[in-house]
Order: C-alpha cells, then sequence, then structure tokens
C-alpha cells in the first residue's frame, strides 16, 4: 500500500544535479518536465556561474509523452552546447523519459562527436534518492567518458566521500582531507569543488588507488573502477572526525599506499599535539557541561551518523543513545554499517536504526530515557522537538536551516575542533 | 466511453493547420483506439463570432458592448479576463474554443500561447505536432487508452 513520507531526509535521483554542479564548469542538462530543478535545488550555496535557475531542461509535457521527447532533448543538447560554455554536459533523465522509455543514450550518443564530453546518466525518481543519482552520475563519467590508462602516477590517490550539497560541509570537508592527505606525501584527487573540475576527471585513471570514505554510498563506483580502469581501492567506512578516528585514518592509509610510517607519525603527532592543546585549556568547560548531556543521538545519513557518534564517544567521552540513519541505506550494507556502530572506544556499543520515517524517529528520541536533557544532532526537523524535551541541539544533517556553510568543515582534526565550538556554543548560551 | 478528438487538417490527412488559421475542424469520434470522422465543424465568419462571444459570454457582455474600444481598452473587460467571451487575444480564439468545448483534445500544427491557456481552461489538451492525421489519432488515442484503462505509459 502507498504510504507516506515523514519529513524525509532526501530528495529523488534527479537531486544528483547537485553532483553535477559541485564539478566545477560541468552542465546538467535535464530530461524532465519544468520545475524539477527548482524543486530540487537548495538554496545553499547553489547560484554562481551554473545555477539550478538555468540548467538546460527539455520542460516535457504531455505532448511529449504522447509523442516521444526525444526531438526536444536533441535539440536542448544542441543548443546548451552553442550557448552554454561548460567543460561537461551531463545530461539527466527524470521520471516522465524513463516512464515513457524515450531512448536518452541513443541522442546522447549522437552528440560522440560534440567538441565537449556529453554524457548521461539515468536518474528517474522512482530508481531511487539522490544518494543513489550522485552513485549514478559517478558511473556515467566512469563509463562513457574514463579510458582506461598504462601510465600510472606514483602518490596520486582519487578521493570520494561526501554527497555535494546533500552534506552541507561537502566543499570544506573535501578540503581538510585533500589538505591532510598532502602533508603525508599524497597527490589527493577530487573532482568536486574549487579549480577542481574536468582537468581532475582526467587524472582519475593515472591514479594509484582510489580512497573512498563512505559508509556505502560510492562502493559501486569504486568497485566499477577497479574493474574497468584498474585501479585498487581502498574502502574506508567512517568520515574522521576529531582526532583519535583522524589519527587511525592517516594511518591506514598510510599503511595501503606504502608511505614512509615515520613521516605520517610525525604528521599525527603535530596535529594531534595542538589539538588536545586546545581540549586542555577547555576541559573544565567540557567537565561542567558534562552534566547536562549525558546522552547523544544523531539523525542523519550513514556518514554523518556514524563519524559524529565516533567522534562524540572516542573524543568526547559522551555516551551514545539510539543512532538513526535515514538515508535508505541499501539492505546489503546494513549489517556491516551497524556493526561499525559497536566498535566504539572504552567497549562502548551504539545502537543503529535505519528509518526514513520522522515521525518513527521521533517517537523514539521521545520514548529514550537520556538520563537528563538530551544532546541531538540532526536535520531541522529535529529542533522543535529537542525544544520540547529541554535538550542541546545542533543542525548538522539535511535539512539545514540553522547554520550557513561557506567553507566550515567537520572532518579532520581541525573540523572536531569546529564541532566541539558549534556544540557547546549551544550548550553555553542555555546559560546566558 | 467514446470522446471526441478535434484535429486541424485541411485535407484531412496532414495536421497542417495552425489553431488561428484552421476555418473548420474536423471532429473524430474515439472508442478505445478505434476513430472515425465524425463531422466537420466550421468556424463562424467574423460578425457571428462576435454574436457567439457575446452568448457565451458569463457575464454576458462581450468586449464590444463594454463600450467604445473593444480590446485593450483599459475597461476591464479586455484581454484574458476569463469572463468566457471578450476578445481573448486574438479575435476568434474564444469562440473556436466553444466550437470545441466537447472535445478532449486538439491537434493541430501550432496552438499559440493564449489559445493554449483557454483550451486548459476548458481543460481541453491541445497538441501541436508535425505529422499525419493518422499518427497523431493512433498515438493519442493510445495514450488515452492507456490512462483510462490505468496501463503503464511505456511505448511500445
Amino acid at each position: 500500500m502507498a504510504k507516506l513520507l515523514d519529513k524525509q531526509r532526501y530528495k529523488c535521483a534527479l537531486g544528483a544535479m547537485q553532483t553535477v554542479q559541485a564539478i566545477d564548469r560541468a552542465i546538467p542538462v535535464l530530461h524532465s518536465g519544468p520545475g524539477c530543478a527548482q524543486k530540487l535545488s537548495d538554496s545553499n550555496g547553489s547560484s554562481g556561474y551554473f545555477s539550478p535557475n538555468i540548467f538546460p531542461c527539455t520542460s516535457i509535457n504531455e505532448k511529449d509523452v504522447v509523442f516521444g521527447g526525444v526531438k526536444k532533448l536533441h535539440s536542448t543538447i544542441d543548443n546548451a552546447l552553442k550557448v552554454i560554455d561548460a567543460d561537461l554536459y551531463v545530461v539527466l533523465t527524470g521520471c516522465i523519459p524513463e516512464i515513457v522509455g524515450d531512448d536518452t543514450g541513443e541522442v546522447v550518443s549522437e552528440f560522440a562527436d560534440a567538441e565537449k564530453p556529453v554524457i548521461y546518466a539515468p536518474t528517474a525518481g522512482f530508481k531511487g534518492n539522490n544518494y543513489k543519482g550522485h552513485e549514478q552520475v559517478i558511473d556515467a563519467i566512469i563509463d562513457q567518458y574514463l579510458k582506461k590508462s598504462d601510465e600510472k602516477e606514483e602518490g596520486l590517490v582519487n578521493v570520494w566521500a561526501d554527497v555535494p550539497y546533500q552534506d552541507l560541509y561537502w566543499n570544506g570537508n573535501f578540503n581538510e582531507i585533500e589538505k591532510l592527505l598532502k602533508e603525508i606525501g599524497l597527490k589527493p584527487n577530487i573532482i568536486f569543488g574549487y579549480k577542481k573540475g574536468i582537468e581532475n576527471i582526467n587524472k582519475i585513471p593515472k591514479a594509484q588507488f582510489n580512497l573512498l570514505i563512505s559508509p556505502w554510498v560510492s562502493v559501486k563506483n569504486v568497485k566499477k573502477m577497479e574493474k574497468k580502469l584498474g585501479i585498487p581501492y581502498l574502502h574506508y567506512k567512517n568520515l574522521p572526525v576529531g582526532a583519535f578516528e583522524t589519527s587511525k585514518f592517516l594511518r591506514e592509509v598510510g599503511e595501503f599506499a606504502g608511505l614512509d610510517k615515520e613521516k605520517v607519525e610525525s604528521v599525527i603527532t603535530e596535529h594531534e599535539n595542538y589539538y588536545y592543546y586546545l581540549i586542555e585549556r577547555f576541559a573544565d568547560l567540557f567537565l561542567e557541561n558534562r552534566v547536562i548531556n549525558k546522552q547523544f543521538t544523531v539523525v542523519g545519513d550513514a556518514q554523518y551518523t556514524l563519524a559524529i557518534t565516533k567522534f562524540l564517544t572516542n573524543d568526547l567521552g559522551l555516551i551514545p543513545a539510539k543512532q538513526f540513519i535515514t538515508d535508505d541505506t541499501p539492505k546489503e550494507f546494513r549489517d556491516d554499517i551497524a556493526a561499525e556502530f559497536k566498535k566504539l572506544n572504552y567497549g562502548i556499543e551504539a545502537e543503529a536504526v535505519f528509518e526514513t520515517d520522522g515521525y518513527k524517529i521521533h517517537e523514539q528520541i521521545r520514548e529514550h530515557d537520556y538520563h537528563g536533557y538530551p544532546l541531538i544532532l540532526g536535520g531541522y526537523y529535529e529542533r522543535e522537538l529537542t525544544e520540547e524535551l529541554k535538550g542541546n541541539f545542533l543542525n548538522v544533517t539535511w535539512p539545514v536551516r540553522d547554520k550557513i556553510v561557506l567553507d566550515d568543515f567537520i572532518a579532520g582534526y581541525t573540523g572536531g575542533i569546529r564541532l566541539i565550538e558549534d556544540i557547546y556554543t549551544v550548550a553555553s548560551q542555555r546559560f546566558n | 466511453m467514446s470522446y471526441l478528438i478535434a484535429v486541424a487538417s485541411s485535407d484531412g490527412s496532414n495536421v497542417d493547420l495552425t489553431f488561428g488559421e484552421a476555418e473548420f475542424f474536423r471532429i473524430y469520434e474515439v472508442e478505445g483506439t478505434e476513430y472515425h470522422e465524425k463531422e466537420v465543424r466550421q468556424v463562424p465568419a467574423a460578425e457571428e463570432s462576435d454574436a457567439a462571444a457575446d452568448q457565451s459570454s458569463g457575464e454576458g457582455k462581450g468586449c464590444d458592448s463594454a463600450g467604445a474600444g473593444g480590446c485593450g481598452n483599459g475597461s476591464g473587460s479586455g484581454c484574458g479576463n476569463g469572463n468566457g467571451g471578450g476578445c481573448g487575444g486574438p479575435r476568434g480564439h474564444s469562440v473556436k474554443v466553444e466550437l470545441i468545448a466537447d472535445c478532449r483534445s486538439i491537434v493541430c500544427k501550432k496552438i499559440g500561447f493564449q489559445a493554449t491557456k483557454q483550451l486548459e481552461k476548458k481543460a481541453i489538451a491541445g497538441f501541436d505536432v508535425n505529422c499525419g492525421v493518422d499518427e497523431a489519432l493512433t498515438k493519442i488515442s493510445a495514450y488515452y487508452n492507456k490512462i483510462d484503462n490505468h496501463q503503464s505509459l511505456r511505448r511500445e
């Protein structure tokens, strides 16, 4: 039976237009109804050279359902190539053309000789959410654009992590991970963000390996690259936040890449020293505030829920209550991800609940005994609930209304410090 | 249940007329995916169309009777005021829409913006296509047949 999804935390697969937008000078060409781009765009840093309001779109209607929309698609791509100066054109199909069966692949193949690359990704809403859409776009790049390279560049590593725009901190997180990897002696190659774009896409096949930092998103992509481009991959399941996890992360990456251990350790030591210097100075604040939040809950996608749970437990010594994963994680990854929540320091285990329905999440939060006021990190939907429970709330996952993020981040050592600042700012505001 | 489709075609084999230039519409009756030409409806000539517009007007007032100037005189009864009559863009659109008000859709070579809006108000689907009458009717009837029987719209 059809059911209503309360407070959903993701969009349809066509939301992958934001993945395309995150690639510098790449433009999505939408084969969809009018209004899709408008509805799917967040006003969170999505304006600029290309913005959802100017994405070329076939704006298909009833006539195209009856008579087929391929002619319109052809002319839309053709004209987009003429009037829009971009490096990569990614045709994304919405629900309607996929339902009626327009052969988008064939239309796109007619542009094989175009001066600029044109590829397409099937991103109909009924095929999955925007996490899946994100994978589809990367798959399209691998399948239709990249070619195997015999030449490998020592130390070059492709980094895949957050889903742009869906994750508020994507830009900053990528930058921070890039910075850390450079410090230990690697050459990170990221395709999303400032000055990355097509040049970095072209470098993908030359990489020594793929580094995937995500519980499940893009696992499919790195496997495909291993098969097609012969690039091995390291699947690191959680985004490192804070000293403990980041040091562990750098050691594991260093070992996989065969880097000099001493160098990696010296980078780690330097960062940790500064990190703990900061923590020490504020230890009294943390201890005093401990009494207000004995337990915490994170509501977000697998990436953030896992990352923040590990950070708050391992680095701040808080106790996890139930943790909610809202990204409709594919069933085959669930056991594996749930097991990660059992691997916390001090023998602490957390229960991960895979739930997309906001109502059910809120019911479970209400029922749980937090032994005091809860600390809740989640989407904007949790704000009201937390107020009701007199807890402390921080908006870190989609949808975000409480915070404007330009290039802030939570990844790495500094990211951990930023998150502590945010959490304790909320906590201290209570007393003022 | 059968329904009607209006087609703007001079010869009955090609959809070769725009909505604006059509002086008559061929009305086809469709049952399932079977269709046949039922009648030809002549668009009334100019004088008659004024009278028709007056008659069809919900407020009993067409543009011409609303004051001295008719269209664009700023009297509030000008274009697109939704009173069912009036000028409705180029003169005659509303008359034509009235003429085919009992049809489910209209097939023309081209349909302008104003006419499309007026057709939408009457829930008549406008298809502007460049093909043969048979092709258009086959596709449209197949489409409606699927919708009416709650079948998938996937084209074979």
